[in-house]
């Protein structure tokens, strides 16, 4: 696991260097066993940076969240770089907003933390309830647990996020300076609830994505969280025309999704961070999952991997399946 | 008079009494706790922290019509709530109550709300005490609330193990005690003591507290304070914490036409997002999170006590637990306290 030492010492580095104005990382949270981002601007700030299994969000996010508000006369932007701390899932979301070039490569500099996973922080809390403060570090196949002074092993397994028993890319794909050794693949996709999901009828399909759709609140958090979601005028938000009315119900809210999930088509890069921030526990990455096996097998692609890389729907082969088409 | 109990091989019973009316209890939807509309009483679940969708959403709900129009035909079709009629909330959490109360103030004030105000009147409130506090982030002993809290409330059930103490504390809760009559029984002799040493010990539960004393007076002076652009540095702009928050109100109204005829609806609306201050000119007053962020906060611990007396948050935590990336309000009004 990546040396806590080490990060800081590399991020007072990074933080000092003329060009970079902002340092993106984790810092550990308010409560229970949370780490929580972290917006390191000046050499100060860089002693409660931490990595940890608890750092679960994707923070390429915040590459394109950012606000800028019309400057005074006179004042000009500040074009320095962005460094940007990335585990293995994550890195690829600065790839896939390369190739979409969302921003300039040099607009960024990439910490890339090579990843053993992080944990799915609600079933920490259901295993440790009412714990107001602690932290988890990872030992081999075991993450460790330490809070009211005393230390508790959980083989990993049990408390990984779901994403990380499938990771494909634990290291970085993109990376100015590299935390920590490589580490190599050690889990993969099966598919097995797609495929049990492919072979359920229409009604059984749509009966589960009805119930599921029905608990939204439309509180767009997976919208937001999503790295690859970073429209400046989303579609959802225009009143004229209405695409998606604001109503909250069984359609609109179908539509919401549904729109979602095709914009995501060779575009989602399965970090799961619209699963992991919904309230109301919408299995969203059994629908961003189907589109990229889809798009794996039609057309031998994953996005996020190179930054050469064109964007899948807007390349066309002769070679292209098209016996789906009706 | 004798206390009554509600031994809880009889909660069956007594929720399909009560379907008789619209009845909301907490339920369990793929694991996520909700509200939802008993017909069945085994859907309910009162075994629950608390429910991830405050009770706000049965008395304010997400989307309402207000009314129909059609072309050509003056009339307008208005919404009649009485027409749902009396609706029974089964298992609302103390907290969750007294919000209501004070999102009360703001709908009966420079203009009365009929379509609230009516759903208030028709709705009993049968509260279910926190023996344990739901979460590590619950703060309602800060802000005026306690687990025990009957403030608002028609019913308050306290789990005694094999039975729940029914306490009726207004006419409503009254009438809802004689509905029940045979459901209920008579209470063992110890059992208000019983709940009485049982709210000790869940005031002394909540581990998070901060002394809110002076903070509305304070907000006003840290308008530019450097405090609100590292609070919302990681804000997503989504709206959970709006959208759980058991005393945010705010609301948008649309019209939405299909062929020739329509409907004016009301919908939450959340501060958090970048269109609510808008304006159609392209200027945006609250332009980032920062001022957003702001906004949360000076709403909740400034301009509504400044205007009702009374802080608009009850400390249910729920801001806390499901922000995707920790925002904390208690880190926020400490920071508040400390600038």
């Amino acid at each position: 696991m990546v040396d806590n030492a080490k990060l800081k010492d590399v991020a007072k580095e990074v933080i000092s260097r003329e060009d970079v104005r902002l340092l993106i990382g984790y810092r550990p949270g308010t409560y229970g066993f949370r780490a929580r981002p972290a917006f390191v601007e000046n050499s100060d700030q860089v002693d409660e940076l931490i990595f940890s299994p608890a750092c679960v969000s994707n923070l390429s996010s915040y590459l394109t969240l950012e606000e800028k508000t019309p400057l005074p006369r006179g004042v000009e932007p500040d074009l320095r770089k962005v460094a940007v701390m990335v585990k293995g899932c994550d890195s690829r979301a600065l790839v896939q907003q390369l190739v979409e070039k969302a921003y300039d490569r040099e607009h960024i500099l990439v910490l890339g933390i090579p990843c053993r996973g992080v944990v799915d922080m609600a079933k920490v809390e259901n295993r440790f309830p009412g714990v107001i403060s602690g932290e988890i570090a990872m030992e081999g196949d075991n993450l460790v647990f330490s809070f009211d002074g005393k230390e508790e092993t959980v083989p990993k397994e049990e408390l990984l996020a779901e994403k990380c028993k499938r990771c494909r890319y634990p290291t970085p794909l993109i990376s100015d300076l590299l935390l920590d050794d490589e580490v190599e693949r050690f889990a993969d996709d099966d598919y097995s609830d797609i495929t049990a999901m492919e072979g359920k009828s229409t009604e059984e399909k749509w009966a589960f994505w009805e119930e599921q759709f029905s608990r939204c609140i439309r509180c767009y958090s997976c919208r937001n969280v999503c790295p690859m979601c970073y429209c400046e005028d989303c579609v959802l938000d225009r009143l004229k025309p209405v695409w998606a009315r604001r109503s909250v119900d069984i359609s609109e809210n179908t539509v919401y999704h549904i729109s979602r999930a095709y914009h995501l088509a060779g575009r989602c890069i399965q970090c799961g961070e619209c699963e992991r921030v919904c309230p109301v526990d919408i299995p969203l990455m059994l629908l961003n999952r189907k589109f990229y096996r889809d798009v794996e097998e039609l057309y031998d692609y994953e996005p996020g991997i190179k930054v050469e890389e064109k964007p899948l729907l807007s390349t066309f082969s002769v070679d292209d399946k098209e016996d789906f088409i009706l | 008079m004798a206390e009554k109990v509600l031994k809880k091989e009889k909660v069956g019973e007594a929720l399909k009494e009560l379907s008789k009316f619209r009845l909301f209890a907490p339920s369990k939807s793929n694991g996520t706790i909700l509200y939802k509309q008993i017909e069945d009483p085994s859907d309910a679940c009162l075994d629950f922290g608390n429910t991830t969708v405050p009770a706000k959403k049965i008395v304010f709900p997400q989307t309402e019509t207000l009314f129909r129009f059609m072309l050509g035909n003056p009339e307008l079709k208005e919404k009649n709530v009485e027409e749902e009629g009396t609706t029974v909330v089964f298992g609302i959490r103390p907290c969750d109550a007294r919000a209501m109360g004070i999102v009360d103030n703001l709908f009966s004030w420079d203009y009365q709300d009929p379509y609230y105000l009516k759903r208030r009147e028709l709705t009993t409130l049968v509260g279910l005490a926190c023996i344990q506090p739901p979460s590590i982030n619950c703060f309602c002993t800060s802000v005026g609330g306690e687990p025990f809290s009957e403030e608002n409330l028609d019913v308050l059930l306290v789990d005694l193990g094999e039975m729940y103490l029914f306490k009726a504390i207004t006419e409503k809760g009254e009438k809802l005690k004689t509905t029940l009559g045979s459901q209920l029984d008579e209470a063992p002799s110890d059992a208000v003591k019983k709940s009485g040493e049982l709210a000790d010990k869940a005031n002394v539960q909540i581990k998070r507290t901060i002394d809110t004393k002076g903070i509305p007076e304070k907000l006003p002076t840290l308008w530019e304070n450097e405090l609100w652009k590292r609070v919302s540095a990681a804000c997503l702009g989504c709206g959970i914490c709006t959208y759980l928050c058991p005393t945010c109100h705010c609301f948008d109204i649309q019209d939405e036409v299909e062929g020739a005829e329509g409907r004016r609806a009301r919908m939450w609306d959340s501060c958090m997002f970048r269109e609510y201050t808008l304006h159609a000119s392209g200027h945006n007053p609250r332009p980032t999170r920062r001022e957003r962020t702001r906004n949360r906060i000076n709403h909740k611990y400034s301009y509504f006590p400044s205007k009702f007396q009374v802080i608009a948050c009850v400390g249910c935590g729920r801001c806390i637990n499901l922000c995707p990336v920790n925002i904390d309000i208690l880190e926020i009004l400490g920071q508040v306290v400390d600038a």
